[in-house]
């Protein structure tokens, strides 16, 4: 039997040696953008040339394309460039946490909802159901109603959303495995359920949730700046991109740069992942979707 | 048919318990139901009289199931702002949500869905292009750029359009644009692939081959077998009639439902949040419903044999 069992279980395991692919020049732009943008939100502290609340009065509602303030000022005479820079680091530190929060608890419970069956994989299903069925923002409003809005509290409500997503696909991926030759043959071998979830199951379906992530990561960025917008989600004295987009209508008819400024940051980073995970899905997996 | 009926409803039902779990649980973990709902200045025989009518001296899993019973009663509490019934607020906000999300709708249909088939059909041309290129837009950018792109062009350049308020239905255009635009550009997406997806199918080549008009061959088979999966996405349309123009209104000061809601949760006016939750939850599970039954009825597979066709 596990003679056998053997020699098939490197075979799946190990993928065939792929040739490096030649990377069209969209998607090439694309990782340069995000590439670009997490660098900026890491090196925020630095490269800010003014500090994000420090007022410049004598030169309020600066156009942009001067020297001393790139992107203009709003009306208190904060620099817009700096503002932007500390916005991205915020939006993207909660894209961030919130995507590894849902992948992780999304598949956790998926391979739980895969091994112990039952009606705890009804009750999985039942959850994802509904977490699809209804829209995100009226929940998510709901919620910051009654706890109020902080920026842990943030994360964490982001990080519900999508999971349902990861818990479906690891279910239905984990279910198939198990049925393949290489999991039935570590599980003859001895192993834990947790070292053949984790070491064996969770490398053949990374590429598949990876995939997913791309595109629950524009979706979260889309969702926070929505809520941010209309004031209900990170709040003064700091700032996101919806932040600033909702400030900046104020100022549309005097200084729209303001608003163009963040808006165009969100549709070139929601663009650019959303571009990545494309290709990412056509390159990895040919079956989702 | 019983059994697929039965199923659905049951699926429903279980929804809108799992939204009303959901409430319960939120508002137990966030301190005393009854200061949130009556608010700090209730007096306390108000708090007395609520916690009883709550059931709120009661062991917890009671508290649980006369909670479902008050809201089965319609008693959803009362704003804290000016202390009318929260219901009244939410219903009388509706007409104005509806006099956005509507024409919005039929323009997301009456564009999406011929933009989608044209595509389908003519895959590569420059009009397919155009509705791929759209439909990446429509996922990008958020209601709210949107929407204020549009105010600054119409409104603020050009000078043709007020840029908020409810006045008159000129006051409206900007708002159903925004809806509408994103909308339409998402259907057309998904009518275009499920449409390609049917055109690949054996028994387009079959019918083709014994001989049917290509245009009839598209309009009895291509097009009711591409309908299911596009019924989905425009049920799920219908389903955020009433809670899909939180941002939109925000953005155009439209006194409509979603402004309610954000200004509640601004305020923690809990009874009108908790209220319009609700009401967003019934209206999700009655439009999925809807599509359930619309499948049964579009899909012939599903009326006999449901175990087998339903998933």
């Amino acid at each position: 039997m596990t003679d056998l069992a053997a020699p098939g279980a490197p075979a799946s395991h190990q993928q065939p040696v792929r040739r490096r692919p030649t990377i069209p020049l969209g998607v090439a732009l694309a990782i340069a953008w995000l590439i670009g943008m997490i660098v900026v939100a890491l090196l925020a502290d630095r490269i800010t040339p003014y500090g994000v609340t420090a007022m410049d009065l004598k030169n309020r509602l600066a156009l942009p394309g001067n020297t001393g303030h790139w992107l203009g000022t709003d009306e208190l005479g904060r620099d817009v460039l700096s503002r932007l820079i500390a916005s991205v680091r915020i939006s993207l530190m909660i894209a961030f946490g919130a995507t590894l929060i849902s992948a992780f608890v999304g598949t956790l419970l998926g391979f739980l909802a895969a091994h112990l069956r039952g009606a705890f994989e009804q009750m999985v299903l039942m959850l994802a159901d509904f977490q699809a069925s209804m829209p995100f923002l009226i929940m998510a409003l709901a919620v910051l109603a009654f706890f109020g809005s902080s920026l842990p509290t943030l994360i964490g409500l982001m990080g519900i959303y999508g999971w349902e997503r990861y818990a479906r696909i690891s279910r239905g991926l984990a279910i198939s495995a198990g049925q393949q030759g290489y999991a039935g043959a570590i599980r003859q071998l001895g192993a834990t359920p947790a070292r053949i979830y984790l070491r064996h199951i969770l490398p053949n379906i990374a590429s598949t949730l990876i995939v997913s992530m791309t595109l629950v990561f524009p979706e979260v960025i889309l969702l926070e700046s929505g809520l941010s917008f209309l004031g209900l989600g990170v709040q003064p004295p700091m700032t996101s991109l919806g932040n600033m987009v909702g400030y900046g209508r104020e100022y549309l008819t005097r200084a729209p740069w303001i608003m163009l400024a963040p808006s165009l940051a969100i549709v070139v980073t929601t663009f650019a992942v959303s571009m990545l995970g494309d290709w990412l899905r056509d390159r990895l997996d040919p079956t989702l979707r | 048919m019983v059994y697929f009926i039965l199923s659905r409803i049951a699926r429903a039902v279980i929804t809108v318990a799992l939204v009303v779990t959901f409430a319960f649980v939120v508002l137990r973990l966030s301190g005393d139901p009854a200061l949130m709902i009556m608010g700090p200045e209730a007096p306390p025989e108000v708090l007395a009289a609520f916690r009883s009518a709550w059931g709120l001296d009661l062991p917890i899993w009671q508290q649980y199931f006369s909670y479902f019973g008050a809201i089965a009663q319609g008693e959803l509490g009362r704003s804290m702002r000016d202390g009318r019934p929260a219901i009244e607020l939410v219903l009388e906000r509706i007409p104005s949500t509806l006099a956005l999300t509507l024409p919005a709708l039929a323009m997301k249909v009456g564009i999406g869905l011929p933009a989608g088939i044209y595509a389908a059909l003519h895959r590569g041309g420059p009009i397919d292009r155009l509705v791929m290129t759209l439909a990446v837009a429509g996922f990008t950018v958020p209601s709210f750029v949107l929407g204020l792109v549009l105010v600054l062009v119409f409104s603020v350049m050009l000078g043709w359009l007020p840029s908020g308020g409810q006045d008159s239905w000129r006051h409206a255009i900007l708002p159903v644009l925004t809806l509408g635009i994103g909308g339409a550009a998402i259907l057309a997406r998904f009518t275009r692939s499920a449409m390609l997806e049917v055109l690949g199918q054996p028994y387009m080549r079959t019918a083709l081959a014994k001989g049917v008009p290509w245009h009839v061959a598209i309009r009895s088979h291509a097009l009711p077998n591409a309908a299911i999966p596009t019924v989905t996405i425009i049920g799920f349309m219908v389903g955020t009639l009433i809670a899909g123009a939180v941002v939109v209104e925000s953005v155009f000061s439209w006194p409509g439902v979603g402004r309610l809601l954000v200004v509640a949760v601004a305020n923690r006016d809990l009874a009108v949040v908790q209220c319009i939750l609700l009401l967003v939850a019934a209206t999700m599970v009655a439009s999925n419903l809807l599509v359930d039954f619309l499948y049964g009825y579009l899909d012939p597979r599903l009326r006999t044999g449901a175990r087998a066709g339903a998933h």
